[in-house]
């Protein structure tokens, strides 16, 4: 995973993020493991908690994984263009519509960041302390929230009255100017990728039996 | 007495734009300025430094004197009132009333003076009928007005306006004008970014021309809307006044507004630019 | 053609008609003005032309209906309406579809909506590009553009879809001087290739030099409909809230002060 991350160029990015969404559960996990994990060999007392050598080696494990997940959901989002993969669900059949809110959703959000920014600025021009302690910063909560979801909203009902003029809510499918190449090797390697899974979890659960 | 100064203030934008070079500039209290040019020479950018909520990344900008570079925007919004473009992107309250209240609450005055100064803003934007109504149930040109109100309301030394005419009807300019001249008759300093060269003309009486991040020329409409300052004013896709095209093509010198036209055709003699 | 036959409309849940009894055509390959004070109809009276209104935002829409090219439209999905009669509003930024990463693949999603194949919908789309004038910018991201070009790109993703009619709400409300320049320019280059165009603008200007007609109204009513130099000169527009052109108010402030008209060269 690591290797592939650092051959897609984003190899930074991805441990930053991965540690940084992992942290609040990597030290919850970390605790309660190593402190209630039933096992034998007592490292150190705090209280009335043992920490345990098993409970180490599972909180570990538990580690492990976490940041195997988080990599792996990570690298898929960090090398994969959304554009692209909306709309190559689109021609494997999903619908044209969800395609296009699932695409409109995550180009969205830098926009909405804007915004925020810039009616923050019209509401600091009146003098609202963005500055201050958190009572301050409650209190001006409304006069930012409110104009961005207003404009949002304005935003939205502008924005599909546009669109039904470029026939937005014609019924049927589409024939896609764009087209992700998806060589022979690709889908091979796609299908080993499954049988591994496959064989690992057989090889799981028949371990276990 | 608020004298505003920027002092060789560069600015750059995080993502390594430079929107402003170098620029110098000095507006006295109580003028009446307004600042042009193409989306892109620095107008926005350089007027968000006068209350703070962009600091440059060189040279000072300057209050009476003094820096402004400790004091938070929320402190210098007592002194430099801004109207943004967008009403939109301001108004949250459910009254017209409440609005307009917002500001000078937050400043700090007590409820007499704000009733005072909500009831006086609305009447100089010709919407004390609506200070019950809910803003979005006025149209986009009152709800222009209304934020413009909200700022008048608080009453600052200093007013700025960004884009005040832009969406705005023949009926909502002549307003925003007679604010203005309000404004400027009570003593304080307005400054107006505007792409309306005519009302950039006939209510302002210094135009500071921005390009590229620069002031490019900077003085009275009779000078900056005369032929010889025409190039200047392509170069940031600007354009003459149409009075002042017919005035140079009739040979009568710089006549920036109508009137300036009219008034040298009656009387024969020639306007010759000042300064 | 375009036409609305006596047509009244009213937003859904409010009582007062906004449009009263409007009457309009507008002929093949025709330029129409639009012009009135900020709330006097003239958005509500694009969005009836264009069928936006009731199709989309509902309403009730009363009296002869929209009819185009002899057809009567009520009812109609609104897909149908797209490929006769496009809508352009002042805000470039809500009308680009925020999904594309080309302008090439903006303007192509309207034909590629249609269903129509790969070959024609890139025809569909170089034609429209060149109309405006624009190939050149085909490979830039549209939320790079300047106002000006982001209309430009607008009306030629409009275009795409084949209309033989156009309704453009203040185009160039929202656009900087050059952005105003850019778009009058274009709408010049269209008007002489036959799209009939009803245009809704403040900048009587801009209109006194496009225009064939003008219609101007008032309190949802149309209180003028005729030759645009006949329109635009009337007095009684600067009491509708309505602007003149500045040629208009010149002849008129000379007029005034006992000077002949005629001295400015209008």
């Amino acid at each position: 995973m690591l290797v592939l991350a650092r051959g897609a160029g984003v190899l930074e990015r991805l441990l930053r993020a991965s540690i940084l969404l992992s942290l609040p559960i990597a030290i919850s996990v970390v605790l309660v493991s190593v402190f209630t994990r039933a096992g034998t060999t007592v490292l150190f007392t705090i209280g009335p908690f043992d920490a345990t050598l098993e409970g180490v080696e599972f909180a570990a494990q538990t580690l492990v994984r976490l940041f195997a997940i988080s990599t792996s959901i990570g690298l898929f989002i960090l090398t994969t263009e959304p554009r692209a993969f909306v709309f190559d669900l689109e021609r494997r059949g999903v619908s044209p519509r969800i395609a296009f809110i699932a695409v409109a959703t995550i180009e969205a959000v830098p926009t909405l960041v804007e915004r925020a920014a810039i009616i923050g600025e019209s509401q600091r021009a009146r003098g609202l302390d963005t500055e201050g302690g958190v009572r301050a910063r409650l209190r001006g909560l409304l006069p930012l929230v409110g104009p961005v979801i207003i404009t949002s909203l304005t935003d939205v009902e502008e924005r599909s009255l546009a669109l039904e003029s470029r026939a937005f809510s014609r019924p049927g499918t589409r024939y896609l100017l764009w087209a992700m190449p998806d060589r022979s090797w690709e889908r091979g390697l796609r299908w080993l990728l499954l049988a591994a899974l496959v064989a690992a979890a057989l090889a799981r659960i028949t371990g276990r039996l | 007495m608020t004298e505003l100064r920027f002092e060789g203030v560069s600015f750059v934008y995080p993502d390594g734009t430079r929107a402003l070079e170098g620029v110098d500039l000095e507006i006295p209290h109580g003028q009446r300025v307004a600042i042009v040019g193409q989306n892109g020479s620095g107008k926005s950018t350089l007027v968000r430094h006068l209350d703070g909520l962009l600091r440059p990344t060189e040279g000072r900008v300057l209050h009476d004197g003094a820096d402004i570079a400790g004091r938070r925007v929320a402190a210098l919004a007592a002194t430099v009132g801004i109207a943004f473009q967008n009403p939109d992107r301001q108004i949250f309250a459910g009254k017209v009333r409440d609005e307009v209240a917002f500001g000078p609450r937050i400043l700090g005055r007590d409820a007499a003076q704000v009733a005072a100064a909500v009831t006086s803003a609305l009447e100089a934007v010709g919407l004390a009928d609506d200070v019950e109504a809910n803003p979005y149930d006025l149209g986009y040109s009152r709800r222009k007005l209304l934020a413009f109100a909200s700022v008048l309301a608080m009453d600052t030394p200093v007013l700025v306006l960004d884009e005040p005419t832009t969406g705005q009807d023949a009926r909502g300019i002549a307003r925003v004008q007679a604010v203005v001249d309000d404004v400027s008759g009570s003593g304080r300093t307005v400054i107006a970014i505007s792409h309306d060269m005519r009302f950039v003309a006939e209510s302002f009486e210094r135009v500071v021309v921005m390009g590229v991040g620069r002031v490019i020329l900077d003085g009275p409409p009779t000078e900056v809307f005369a032929e010889a300052a025409w190039p200047v004013l392509g170069s940031t896709y600007l354009e003459p006044t149409h009075a002042a095209r017919v005035g140079a093509r009739l040979g009568l010198g710089s006549t920036p507004t109508e009137a300036d036209l009219v008034e040298s055709l009656a009387s024969g003699t020639i306007v010759r630019p000042t300064g | 053609m375009l036409k609305l036959d006596g047509v009244s409309y009213r937003y859904a849940g409010y009582a007062t008609l906004v449009l009263h009894d409007i009457h309009l055509t507008l002929a093949d390959g025709e330029i129409v003005g639009l012009v009135g004070a900020n709330e006097s109809g003239k958005s509500t009276l694009c969005l009836v032309a264009c069928g936006l209104a009731p199709g989309s935002i509902r309403g009730e829409l009363s009296g002869g209906g929209l009819s185009i090219d002899g057809e009567p439209m009520a009812g109609k999905p609104l897909h149908e309406f797209s490929t006769r009669v496009g809508i352009g509003f002042q805000n470039p930024a809500t009308q680009l579809s925020g999904v594309t990463g080309s302008v090439f693949e903006e303007v192509a999603l309207g034909p590629m909506n249609l269903g129509l194949r790969q070959r024609e919908t890139v025809e569909r789309t170089n034609e429209a590009l060149a109309r405006l004038g624009i190939e050149g910018l085909a490979e830039r991201e549209p939320r790079r553009l300047s106002g000006g070009q982001s209309q430009l790109v607008v009306i030629a993703s409009l275009l795409a879809m084949r209309p033989s009619h156009l309704v453009l709400d203040e185009p160039t409300a929202q656009l900087d001087p050059e952005g105003t320049r850019l778009v009058g320019e274009a709408l010049r280059g269209l008007a002489a290739s036959g799209t009939a165009m009803l245009i809704a603008e403040h900048k009587t200007d801009l209109l006194d030099d496009l225009c064939s007609r003008v219609i101007a109204l008032d309190a949802g009513r149309i209180v003028a409909d005729g030759p645009a130099a006949t329109v635009l000169a009337d007095p009684k527009l600067v009491g509708l809230g309505v602007d003149p052109p500045a040629r208009v108010r010149l002849a008129r402030a000379l007029a005034e002060r006992g000077l002949d008209p005629a001295m400015a060269g209008a």
